[in-house]
């Protein structure tokens, strides 16, 4: 059993006003935390780690799926089914591939498929795709990445241009699909996808620390 | 499976954000199936929607959700990974790759074609939104190819096809810009067989556009 940690300063709680074009003072040492909570739930099933977790993420989650026009009293239900899937899965969360709040991204996202969309196989595809993962690491090292991407990454999506950034909110807070992006702006298909795509280039190079 | 033609970053965005249509999502599945750098890829994208999902302010929750989430905490039981069956050591070439067995299916062998024109047969999926559909294409035929400016997802399951982009083979997808003019021509020796997935309402680019003309009246 870890000992808890108080919530470092850096961590601001949810009541705190934040847009999120303001850059968001995520450092290393809060994914460091997140993560070292993650491992309590993991190893000892504390309680009070995981209700930590709750209390900072739960809000983000719900805004998350609010924002995918899930209706209020499904997005809470998902929300918690979210935070019990976290519960149950704890020992198969691996800080060196990803962060916390990526794997729950990943668990809201695949829920909103799941039970809004009402996609069959939906997960379990998902789930192959994870297993396939874990049979066949790579061989990159990115031990330290998960940590260390969240400060750049940060960064790197406040430094988007205007356009770009708004089709990167488009897509990942409002789940629209590209055409629907072109139909909305007024802009060509192939303008969508190339603004994306400079977009994403731009991401990951703040993904990767520099050679 | 070594492919050499990838997902378009702009389809892993889609894709990551659970935007793409369910039948362009159900190509990207398979072809993730069989491409570790894909899934790479595909890795950097979620980690863009976990940094905007957290950088967001909050929304509260009622007082009472933390509650019952702390009741049923204590009725859930600790899951160990599922168990899967390892991936089949010897490549079984009868085998569709297994995201596409809800739409059609496990085995090339059980699948039943039906003939759309000369040369080219094809099999639909019902999906919720876009087109998704299985096509067989004879050997050493040419397709003459116009751009319509929609999407179009290819992914090769066998046999082959060259055009102006390179040799596409098994495992590689064409994820074209909705802009892009090429004539593919299928290999000798096989038929070339591929899952494409396509926006509704039907707006072919591409060799779909002449494959699918009997049957849509385009």
């Amino acid at each position: 059993m870890m000992a808890t940690h108080p919530l470092p300063a850096k961590v601001r709680p949810f009541e705190a006003k934040r847009r999120v074009t303001e850059p968001s003072g995520q450092t290393i040492e809060d994914a460091r935390y997140w993560a070292q909570q993650m491992a309590a739930v993991a190893a000892g099933r504390d309680v009070d780690c995981f209700m930590r977790i709750y209390d900072h993420y739960g809000p983000r989650l719900l805004r998350y799926l609010l924002g995918l026009r899930v209706v209020p009293a499904q997005a809470e239900e998902l929300v918690q089914e979210a935070m019990l899937r976290l519960w149950r899965g704890a020992g198969q969360f691996d800080p060196a591939r990803a962060s916390l709040s990526t794997w729950l991204f990943r668990i809201a996202r695949n829920l909103y498929l799941d039970r809004v969309r009402a996609e069959p196989h939906w997960r379990e595809v998902q789930d192959g795709l994870e297993w396939l993962d874990r049979c066949e690491a790579d061989g990159e090292d990115n031990s330290t990445e998960a940590f260390a991407d969240h400060v750049r990454l940060t960064n790197a999506i406040d430094r988007l241009p205007a356009v770009q950034a708004r089709l990167v909110r488009m897509s990942y807070l409002e789940s629209k699909s590209h055409s629907e992006i072109a139909q909305e702006l007024g802009m060509p298909l192939g303008s969508v996808k190339s603004n994306l795509r400079r977009a994403f280039a731009k991401l990951q190079a703040g993904l990767r620390p520099a050679p | 499976m070594n492919s050499y033609h990838h997902l378009d970053s702009s389809t892993l965005i889609g894709y990551s954000a659970g935007s793409l249509p369910e039948a362009f999502r159900a190509v990207v599945s398979a072809h993730l199936s069989i491409c570790a750098h894909c899934r790479t890829q595909l890795l950097d994208a979620d980690r863009v929607g976990g940094q905007l999902m957290s950088q967001q302010e909050g929304v509260p929750l009622p007082a009472a959700a933390r509650d019952s989430l702390l009741k049923r905490l204590a009725q859930s039981p600790v899951s160990s990974p599922a168990h899967r069956e390892a991936p089949p050591r010897v490549h079984d070439p009868d085998r569709l790759p297994e995201p596409l067995w809800p739409y059609f299916g496990r085995s090339y062998s059980g699948l039943r074609w039906r003939t759309i024109g000369p040369g080219v047969h094809h099999i639909r999926s019902q999906v919720r939104d876009g087109n998704l559909m299985l096509l067989r294409i004879a050997p050493g035929r040419s397709v003459p190819m116009h751009s319509h400016g929609g999407n179009e997802l290819t992914m090769i399951l066998q046999g082959a096809y060259d055009d102006s982009l390179g040799h596409f083979a098994p495992g590689d997808v064409a994820d074209l810009d909705c802009d892009i003019e090429h004539q593919p021509a299928t290999s000798p020796g096989v038929p070339c067989v591929c899952v494409a997935a396509t926006d509704l309402p039907l707006r072919f680019s591409g060799w779909l556009a002449r494959a699918l003309q009997p049957l849509f009246k385009m």
